[in-house]
């Protein structure tokens, strides 16, 4: 048999492998997933039931973890995008291993994500109202209001990527179609849509996936740069800022990124995909995590020069107030784990060590989480209107049980997929390795 | 659906298979289809189809979405004129946000439907014989038509690693 053919079954029989009946630890894991997620359902209902007051919600903190919890999942979902649409333009050979499981995330970050406006709106039965929909009245929805362009942007990211995904299956699907019997392959052959791999068919494929990129591309900068603008059409000192699109985005890139790797690293070990998902494809994503990090870092920067450019006023008392006043722990804490933990990546031994890199990725989405946290709570608890003056925000056990269950939301989709459909591209890992073959020959 | 009477070639190698489409090519056979596990663009390029005419039904998708995007906006503005901060009520920049968002929705829903709608029909007309390793690790090369024992002497020649006649 030749090198080429041989490899492309070694793939394909290593994806086949991670599709198998799961493991005890695997099942428990979802188990432990889907409580927490029921545990969010259950905390949810009890603000339904009794209404907004069970949040820490008040004058003037009206927002507060939920749009933290929205802010940090839309930013989780941004790297799926970046690494299988921006990088699939750009050339980058690393992506082919990793962008599976980077779509499946986004796809699942953002099905968390759009849970916390409904959340925050305490009476979801209104949720509607968020879209234009013809009604008696003839009232419509202001598209003059960032939170109306919040709902097309998130909407749009959400059907766009799970297309996104679900074509980048489809000639993975066949391939484990052809190679399975039973339930299985009805299964496959579901998301193989009755693909054969034609010559017609991949010459139709890749021009559209091309044009899925394309669209996908813009959508990776401007989803983010639209949830910045609810906060920086705003008036309000600490949001009211022209740097927080590409601010926004590169935290969005940078906590994304940070989320892939957490992901990336326990799964390659629990379903042995070491071989696929190597040390080299764990250094270049961690290049991409020290990169975004300098740019996070250079405008938090950008943010304190312009205070102190401004001189005695809104902007200076902001940043004192967030490096000094009750929040300061969660400020010096955000900025050790965005800003400094990451330079450990400097070292190539860091970038290639599994150990180490989750750890700071992990490190690095509870920075970007408090970062979501201290723009949003600090900028209105330090408020300047005589009635409402300040006020201190701490989250209820109602919010930490939707905060907690969101993640369980997450990882409980995320782990039913990596069982139901490959987590690794099989048919660019052939393309790959075919070329690789052929160039070595 | 039943294929087509032609000759079938199994490759291992997509540089064998590209190979041998091109001196099939150059031997005068006009009907030559391929099935293969991976997107491999050289054997695309052998082929020497031309280029997927997708762009300009999703283009169109793209630039509908744009029109129903500022169609939208500015509709539901004049049917509810309510002035807020004195800002006009048509008010275009805010609207090229939305604009912009539905011409990539629509642009890559109607990408979609084209590729569902093009690869179906490809499959239809150009259908190669099914083998389960086309989908694993082998390519095959189908010939319709033309002077078959000439083609099958160029596919063995090319490196085929079994050839045979499809009736």
């Amino acid at each position: 048999m030749s090198a080429a053919a041989s490899a492309a079954q070694g793939i394909q029989a290593k994806v086949l492998a991670t599709q198998g009946r799961p493991r005890a630890g695997h099942l428990l894991l979802i188990v432990v997933a889907g409580a927490a997620a029921a545990l969010g359902a259950w905390a949810e209902w009890i603000q339904i039931r009794d209404g907004l007051r069970v949040s820490g919600l008040n004058r003037p903190v009206g927002w507060a973890i939920y749009i933290t919890d929205f802010v940090f999942w839309v930013g989780i979902a941004h790297s799926g995008t970046l690494i299988s649409a921006v990088l699939f333009l750009l050339r980058a050979r690393f992506r082919t291993a990793i962008y599976r499981v980077a779509e499946a995330m986004t796809v699942f970050g953002v099905m968390t994500a759009g849970l916390f406006p409904v959340v925050h709106l305490g009476r979801p039965w209104f949720a509607y109202w968020l879209f234009p929909l013809p009604n008696q009245r003839h009232l419509w929805v202001n598209f003059r209001s960032p939170l109306m362009w919040d709902v097309f942007a998130v909407s749009t990211y959400f059907i766009v990527s799970a297309i996104f995904l679900v074509v980048g299956i489809v000639p993975d699907a066949a391939a484990l179609r052809d190679a399975s019997r039973g339930w299985r392959r009805r299964f496959y052959g579901v998301f193989a849509a009755g693909w054969r791999g034609t010559d017609e068919e991949w010459r139709h494929y890749a021009r559209a996936y091309l044009y899925f990129a394309a669209f996908a591309t813009p959508l990776v900068f401007s989803v983010h740069s639209v949830v910045s603008w609810d906060f920086a059409v705003s008036i309000l000192p600490g949001w009211h800022s022209t740097i927080f699109p590409p601010y926004f985005v590169a935290g969005a890139i940078f906590s994304g990124i940070a989320m892939v790797v957490t992901l990336l690293v326990p799964l390659r070990k629990v379903l042995h995909l070491e071989e696929l998902i190597t040390s080299w494809h764990l250094d270049m994503t961690s290049r991409m995590i020290l990169l975004t990090s300098l740019i996070v870092t250079y405008s938090y920067l950008i943010e304190a020069v312009m205070a102190f450019r401004a001189g005695p006023g809104t902007e200076l008392s902001i940043l004192a107030y967030r490096a000094t006043g009750p929040f300061a722990p969660l400020f010096w804490t955000m900025v050790g784990c965005n800003c400094v933990f990451p330079l450990f990546l400097m070292g190539s031994r860091v970038r290639t060590s599994p150990a180490a890199l989750l750890c700071i990725c992990i490190l690095v989405n509870v920075g970007m989480w408090l970062e979501r946290f201290i723009i949003i709570v600090t900028s209105l608890s330090h408020d300047r209107i005589p009635f409402d003056w300040w006020g201190i925000y701490r989250p209820t056990i109602v919010e930490a049980g939707i905060t907690l269950g969101s993640f369980g939301w997450f990882f409980f989709w995320f782990l039913i997929f990596v069982k139901l459909l490959p987590a690794v591209s099989i048919s660019e890992m052939k393309e790959e390795v075919a070329h690789e073959v052929g160039h070595a020959a | 659906m039943q294929p087509d009477r032609g000759v079938l070639g199994v490759f291992a190698e997509v540089t064998d298979a590209a190979r041998a489409v091109r001196a099939l090519r150059e031997g005068g056979h006009v009907e030559i289809r391929f099935a293969a596990p991976a997107p491999f663009p050289e054997l695309v390029e052998a082929l020497g189809r031309p280029r997927s005419r997708l762009d300009s039904v999703t283009l169109s998708g793209a630039a509908l979405g744009v029109a129903g995007g500022f169609a939208l906006c500015v509709g539901t503005a004049l049917a509810w004129p309510l002035m807020t901060g004195g800002k006009p009520i048509v008010s275009i920049p805010p609207f090229v946000i939305i604009a912009f968002e539905l011409s990539v929705l629509v642009g890559a829903c109607v990408n979609l439907g084209a590729l569902a709608v093009g690869a179906g029909r490809a499959r239809r007309r150009r259908a190669v014989p099914f083998d389960p390793r086309f989908s694993t690790d082998r390519i095959g090369v189908f010939v319709v038509g033309g002077d078959l024992p000439e083609a099958e002497r160029t596919l063995r020649d090319g490196g085929a690693e079994e050839v045979r006649h499809v009736a």
